[in-house]
């Protein structure tokens, strides 16, 4: 067993760290944060230096952790550009991956993934919004909800029911997968400001209205959009480990400064403060391996729900845990620092794909299903 | 408890209602109103703390703790406002005698700050006589504060809104730059510590308000909200630990507001309902899902709140330490 990451993965995370550090100062963090608004330049700047690199999924999660460790806000603004994109590569027709990915990857454009609507998040397979066929294409009705990239992204992968099974219990069936233009008729969104945290990122309610859909952007089988959306979460809530352990190493390494600081000038540390240190790194340390062992099955082409959903559960609660704790410790000091703006960010890791509860629903009906984990 | 206990609640809890609930988020956004503060003032729960001689109303300690209370399930901004100049700065013009002070106090006048980076074991204050950076209360014209000399000053001078940066907690106070332009010494910062050790009881009905605030409406919303088709509240992670939290909180607020608590009772109330109060808050926020992440639901800002107070009045190292000495009857928790 090797806990190593290879040369190149480490150098890789090397030099999204250098520049994150360049690009992500908390000055130009707190603007972004408290101007609520996305930093559209720095996702160009990115994708121009070579820092987002979708390639090679080992690297897309090593980034995305090097990035939230600098800062959150702007590390999730400039990665999640391209959130809901494994749908359309693992389903998507030709046709679609060329006309809508492909800009994507080039920087022309941006997308976002509608699923949650007002009535819930939780529960996918209540969604309300409808798409009825009508000859050569579908109009769709409805609304979503905390849509991110909603008032920015030119298209959204959505979660929309083309069909009423009669059996209350099947109701995750007859749900499919969409491509929705912003610039269709019928469609409006909304920017949702006053967020606790990620204030770069763009959050908004989504309104569609007899929104005229063509059916060659349907992604994949009419009735299984439900399936294509829990196997993409499968994915993405790597995705989510990796900001939470961005976010608590990043609180990590503020807090271990605080406290090293106050050695060198000969303050009183004592071991209360030492021993969370103590278990904050523990926690750190043992959601990243967690995640690094979801990541080997899932990039392996070997996904384990039970796994995926352990590293994005566990390392969402150690992310708040971490940057609570490091209030505590730093206080006064860490209110007035980048401290807080960590704070305020982590909580939102353990309500986005997936709630803390959801996750403990999947991983309890896996091993009670007598999925082994091995 | 005891009838001018009771008769504090009422008012407290009628005066929430009236003039704070429905106001609470543009609180949040813009500042105490100076129509509230009028109000606070004419109704007499700022400075109801000093003695009758002094011009207060001699308000008894379970009194003060239940308005505290009262205030905080609705706004903490409103109950912190209050606490500040109550258990504060009246008794730091009281121990003084400064009558001329205490009249502008009680007639809106003067206005308070406070500024105290340094209790902290470690932490530092970065200001200089020249500027107190980030003084709590965006609107005083006074502030108490402790220097880098580690003495406590009374000090009047000018304030200057903060730009690029907005507090995590506490944003009805607001913060503010304050320029001295005199000061007089009040005492070494053990006075003030002092002072915040005195205060264990208010702090914690501070700290057990927002937890009431926050989960009032948590399980107001848990009936109404389904996934599923069931309503959150028939979840059992939900219901229990709803049940967990409304007992811890039952059983602190009994505690709390009995006219027996002693100084040590007091003091663990603090300690237990600091870390409480942060359990409770974020559960709430965490009940409500995305909800509960927008500021327009009322919920994030107790969490914020709670994590906020903590760093500025309850010092995890100096408080314990305390408290632990306390249990032994000896100093403990020193090597
Ligand atoms: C900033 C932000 C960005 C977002 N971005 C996107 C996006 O791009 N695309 C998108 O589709 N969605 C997005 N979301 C939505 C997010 O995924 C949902 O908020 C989340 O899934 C929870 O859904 P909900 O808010 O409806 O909460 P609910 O589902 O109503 O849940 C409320 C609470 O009840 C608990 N609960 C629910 N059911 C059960 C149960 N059976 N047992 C126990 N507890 C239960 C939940 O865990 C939660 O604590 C975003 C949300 C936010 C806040």
């Amino acid at each position: 067993m090797d806990f190593d990451l290879s040369e190149e993965l480490k150098q890789y995370g090397k030099k999204v760290r250098e520049f994150s550090l360049k690009e992500f100062s908390n000055k130009v963090a707190s603007i972004y944060d408290i101007q609520e608004q996305y930093p559209d330049e720095l996702r160009i700047k990115a994708l121009k230096e070579g820092i987002i690199d979708f390639s090679n999924p080992w690297k897309t999660m090593i980034g995305i952790e090097e990035m939230c460790r600098v800062d959150p806000g702007l590390g999730i603004s400039v990665t999640v550009p391209f959130f809901g994109a494994e749908v359309l590569m693992l389903h998507g027709s030709d046709h679609l991956k060329e006309k809508y990915l492909g800009k994507v990857a080039a920087g022309e454009k941006i997308m976002g993934l509608g699923v949650t609507e007002p009535g819930g998040g939780s529960d996918v397979a209540g969604l309300k919004t409808v798409a009825r066929k009508e000859g050569n294409k579908y109009v769709v009705n409805g609304s979503k909800m905390f849509i991110t990239n909603g008032t920015i992204a030119d298209f959204f992968v959505m979660l929309v029911r083309t069909a009423h099974p009669d059996d209350p219990a099947k109701r995750h069936r007859g749900l499919s997968v969409l491509v929705v233009e912003r610039n269709f008729k019928g469609f409006d969104s909304n920017k949702l400001t006053g967020k606790l945290g990620v204030r770069a990122t763009n959050t908004a309610e989504l309104i569609l209205n007899n929104v005229e859909v063509p059916a060659e952007n349907l992604v994949g089988d009419e009735g299984k959009g439900f399936y294509y959306i829990m196997e993409f979460f499968n994915i993405s809530r790597i995705f989510v480990a990796a900001q939470s352990i961005g976010i608590a190493q990043g609180v990590l390494d503020r807090t271990t400064d605080f406290l090293k600081n106050l050695e060198k000038n000969g303050d009183y540390v004592g071991e209360e403060r030492k021993f969370k240190l103590a278990e904050m790194a523990t926690r750190v340390e043992a959601s990243r391996l967690l995640m690094y062992k979801a990541a080997s099955f899932l990039f392996n082409y070997n996904p384990n729900p039970t796994l995926t959903s352990m590293a994005k559960g566990y390392a969402s609660e150690t992310a708040s845990f971490a940057a609570e704790t490091a209030m505590e410790i730093t206080g006064q000091t860490g209110l007035n620092s980048e401290i807080e703006r960590f704070f305020r960010d982590s909580k939102i890791m353990e309500i986005w794909e997936g709630t803390s509860e959801v996750e403990k629903i999947v991983i309890s009906r896996m091993i009670l299903k007598g999925d082994k984990n091995e | 408890m005891n009838e001018q206990a009771e008769l504090m609640r009422s008012a407290a809890r009628e005066f929430a209602e009236k003039y704070l609930k429905d106001v609470a988020t543009k609180i949040e956004r813009e500042g105490i109103g100076s129509d509230i503060k009028e109000k606070i003032l004419q109704q007499g729960f700022l400075g109801a703390t000093l003695s009758p001689d002094m011009g207060g109303a001699g308000l008894d300690p379970l009194s003060q703790r239940l308005m505290l209370f009262e205030f905080a399930k609705v706004s903490p901004s409103v109950s912190a406002y209050i606490f500040f100049h109550n258990d504060i700065v009246s008794k730091v013009l009281e121990t003084r005698s400064d009558k001329e002070s205490i009249r502008n106090l009680l007639e809106g006048k003067d206005n308070y700050g406070i500024y105290w980076p340094g209790l902290m074991e470690g932490a530092k204050t970065n200001s200089s006589e020249k500027v107190m950076e980030r003084v709590i209360n965006s609107s005083c014209n006074k502030t108490i504060g402790l220097f880098s000399d580690g003495k406590v000053y009374l000090v009047e001078g000018k304030n200057e809104p903060v730009k690029d940066f907005k507090p995590l907690g506490l944003r009805g106070m607001g913060i503010c730059n304050f320029f001295p332009e005199k000061r007089v010494e009040y005492g070494k910062k053990e006075v003030l510590e002092d002072l915040l050790i005195k205060s264990s009881g208010d702090i914690a009905s501070i700290f057990l308000g927002i937890a009431e605030g926050s989960l009032e409406k948590t399980m107001e919303y848990t009936r109404v909200r389904k996934t599923f088709n069931e309503p959150l509240k028939n979840y059992e992670p939900v219901a229990f630990k709803m049940a967990e939290l409304e007992s811890e909180l039952e059983i602190m607020k009994y505690s709390l507001f009995s006219d027996e608590a002693d100084e040590v009772r007091l003091l663990m109330l603090k300690n237990m309902s600091a870390s409480f109060s942060k359990k409770a808050t974020k559960y709430a926020l965490q009940f409500h899902g995305g909800y509960g992440y927008l500021e327009d639901f009322g919920v994030e800002k107790f969490y914020r709140d709670s994590v906020a107070l903590s760093a500025i009045i309850y010092r995890p190292v100096e408080d314990k330490r305390f408290l632990a000495s306390k249990i032994y009857g000896d100093r403990s928790g020193f090597l």
